[in-house]
């Protein structure tokens, strides 16, 4: 598997190409397609200080998902909603927000036997107004954010879509790259993330086992 | 696959594994690739190098009895065992164990809050508490009492303290705030300190000490035994809080200003921890963060006291930040900034940038943590000798612009180091750390405290009389635990099996 740095460089030579999607790099031979069935999100969380987080919220909203604005401290969430949740039934939950509301909410859900199941870092490069979205996850899922997101300066409301797409079925992970036009340039962080917090195996503390590993802890492996 | 314990074979190991089941139930025996990186340090100055520790497995017990299995099956393997309680200490090494193959004894699920006192202010805990389930519990009973909170809030309450972590708020000495423990002896046996050892003993979380030597501190930052229950006292919930700052103009006026802190802090008219910051400029040279906790009169009178003191030193200025009167409707919360002085667990260093994955310094950091005097003097040589330490190991800005009061009567100078992932960086980074622990040593300094990774190297420096305190307690290891099945080298105290690995570090 390549390292983050290669895959990085990885990207950074396919750049020759500007403004374009770079492809889906394919899942490993032998795995199964996963299922089409999404997970059931129980909520999705966005960050009220930014555009592109509250354009997610509101395509969220819109698709008929429950939303939860942070400002970008996770604890009332976590303390008054997920952990209250949680004790009765692992849930899905998706975002967008900053890295550090992703650390929590992923190292919190592992003791509910959730895992981080996608994950897209969103680069945001004010000077060139473009954003790079280096994305990891279920193959399919990827294939729709190429679909969703290609060329689209509004990413954050395709990115909606895209999360409402994760299947519930587990997937090995496969890797995307997409490069376009960013608005709200001044407005939003040079880094967000996106990423689906999904159940994996038994309902309980520190479950786990299987194919795919919580994105956040395999940071350092894009 | 996960690495081995060391000398422990794959057949050895595998019934090892079964027995652990046995014990605890095999759903709570974890030994897969996805199982192990759970319990990486997230924060690893070693982040997927060779030297970074992996254990081989983890078990989770959910009773103390359970705790006796594990233990004694582990000794029949000699397999070492690495204790967390939620494993949350980022920045000191997290669930992560000190050697690769050790298993770790991840005591989560032993997660009950056993009592609460309002009347006599305590509580007893198990190693999975969080401060967030402590609170939650006292919060949803309506007592009125009120914790003494690390930052963030989501550590175990009996962890934080067995690390000797410092709390903000009145109490601040967390350990020195407990009272009584229940621990798991090397051989599996079961022992309770202070009064706990007298058989239906009704006055535990009472008083400490009990009779005959004290041993409490014998289970704190070492690998004498796990400790399953641990009786903490609480503070009775306040009337108010006044948050305050001072300023000095000058840096000669340290020793004065320094000084003051110390006598209103070791006078009990502000003895909750404090943050005193230097910029280094010519708008207040020194600034302190005081906190009053108590009935507003009383608070009051000793805000003015404070600032009678303060006012010997020229051109001081006085603010006041915030004054907050309990208790506090959920509206008021949401509006404060830092909630942890309020004894309100919370997550809030995560969103301020504590956990950066923007470029290029987004994988965390670890903590240098020198204790120093508090006197003035002692701030300036800090500042000085860290100043040069850090052209010397090329490390970038000054050195510390801050100090945070520790227990009564000494100062610590946090700094954190930022992980790297690439191997030289983080090389030259492990290498900086270690030259700060070997020049504070020089000047008479340790560290409170270390990443586990560091942690012999931190007692390295306690090395008085040919490390007399060593000896004693690898004397004591010997003693209690002959297989040295208990955190090999955890705090640089190693059994007498595994001796040369510390000579080999060396």
């Amino acid at each position: 598997m390549a390292s983050r740095r290669e895959f990085l460089q990885l990207a950074l030579a396919a750049s020759a190409v500007p403004l374009a999607a770079r492809g889906v790099l394919a899942a490993p031979a032998g795995w199964a397609d996963e299922s089409t069935a999404p997970t059931p999100l129980y909520a999705v969380v966005f960050d009220e200080r930014y555009p592109a987080s509250r354009a997610f919220a509101g395509e969220a909203k819109r698709l008929g998902l429950s939303t939860r604005g942070i400002g970008g401290d996770v604890t009332r969430l976590w303390f008054d909603d997920l952990d209250r949740r949680w004790r009765q039934e692992p849930a899905a939950i998706a975002g967008l927000t900053t890295y550090g509301a992703l650390f929590c909410l992923d190292v919190l859900a592992r003791d509910y036997g959730m895992r981080t199941r996608f994950r897209a870092d969103h680069y945001l490069d004010r000077a060139a107004g473009r954003v790079e979205h280096v994305m990891a996850g279920p193959a399919a899922l990827l294939r729709d954010a190429d679909t969703l997101m290609r060329g689209q300066a509004a990413w954050g409301r395709g990115l909606a879509r895209v999360v409402t797409r994760h299947p519930a079925s587990p997937a090995p992970a496969t890797r995307l790259t997409l490069v376009a036009r960013a608005e709200h340039t001044g407005e939003d962080p040079a880094h967000l993330v996106s990423w689906v917090i999904s159940p994996w195996g038994p309902p309980a503390w520190a479950a786990g086992g299987g194919p795919e590993s919580s994105l956040v802890g395999e940071r350092a492996k894009f | 696959m996960p690495p081995l314990p060391p000398g422990v074979t794959a057949q050895q190991f595998s019934n090892a594994l079964r027995e652990f089941g046995s014990a605890v139930g095999p759903e709570w025996v974890l030994s897969t690739d996805e199982d192990i990186r759970t319990y990486r340090d997230a924060f690893s100055p070693f982040w997927e190098e060779a030297e970074e520790p992996i254990p081989s497995a983890a078990v989770g017990p959910n009773t103390v009895e359970q705790v006796q299995q594990v233990v004694r099956i582990a000794n029949k393997y000699r397999i070492p065992l690495w204790a967390v309680s939620t494993g949350r200490n980022l920045g000191y090494g997290g669930a992560a164990p000190l050697n690769s193959g050790t298993i770790v004894l991840d005591l989560k699920r032993m997660n009950r809050v056993l009592e609460v006192s309002e009347e006599n202010a305590y509580a007893l805990v198990e190693p999975g508490v969080s401060f967030f389930d402590l609170y939650r519990d006292i919060q949803e009973r309506g007592l009125k009492l009120m914790l003494d909170l690390p930052q963030p809030g989501w550590g175990s309450v009996m962890g934080h303290a067995l690390d000797r972590g410092v709390g903000q708020g009145p109490y601040e000495d967390r350990f020195g705030a407990h009272c009584g423990m229940e621990v798991v002896l090397p051989s599996g046996e079961v022992m309770r300190t202070g009064m706990g050892a007298v058989p239906g003993a009704k006055s535990w979380q009472h008083n400490p000490y009990g009779f005959g030597p004290f041993v409490d501190g014998m289970f704190a930052q070492s690998n004498f035994g796990v400790v399953t229950k641990m009786g903490f006292h609480l503070l009775p919930e306040p009337e108010a809080l006044r948050l305050v700052t001072v300023t000095a103009p000058r840096r000669d006026d340290v020793v004065p200003f320094v000084n003051t802190v110390g006598y209103l802090k070791n006078a009990g008219i502000c003895p909750a921890s404090f943050g005193i910051r230097s910029p280094r400029n010519d708008t207040g040279y020194w600034s302190a963060s005081l906190k009053f906790y108590g009935p507003l009169k009383v608070i009051d009178a000793q805000w003015e006291h404070a600032q009678e003191k303060f006012s010997a030193i020229a051109g001081v200025r006085f603010q006041e930040d915030a004054l907050y009167r309990f208790p506090l409707s959920p509206d008021a919360i949401d509006g404060i900034p830092n909630k942890n002085v309020l004894g309100i667990p919370d997550l809030a260093a995560f969103g301020q940038g504590f956990v950066r994955d923007g470029r290029p310094h987004g994988y965390g950091h670890y903590f240098f943590a020198p204790i120093i005097p508090m006197t003035g003097e002692a701030m300036l040589e800090a500042q000085d000798v860290f100043e040069q330490a850090f052209k010397q190991l090329e490390l970038p800005g000054r050195g510390p612009v801050g100090f945070t009061g520790w227990q009564r009567r000494s100062l610590i100078s946090l700094i954190s180091l930022p992980v790297e992932h690439d191997t030289g960086k983080a090389q030259k980074n492990r290498e900086a750390f270690r030259g700060l622990m070997r020049i504070a040593g020089e000047h008479g300094w340790g560290v409170y405290r270390a990443p586990v990774v560091f942690m012999p190297d931190a007692m390295e420096v306690y090395s008085y009389n040919n490390h007399a305190l060593r000896r004693f307690h690898e004397t004591v290891k010997d003693a209690l635990d002959p297989n040295g099945i208990l955190a090999p080298g955890k705090c640089g105290i190693w059994p007498r099996r595994l001796r040369e690995a510390r000579e080999a570090r060396a």
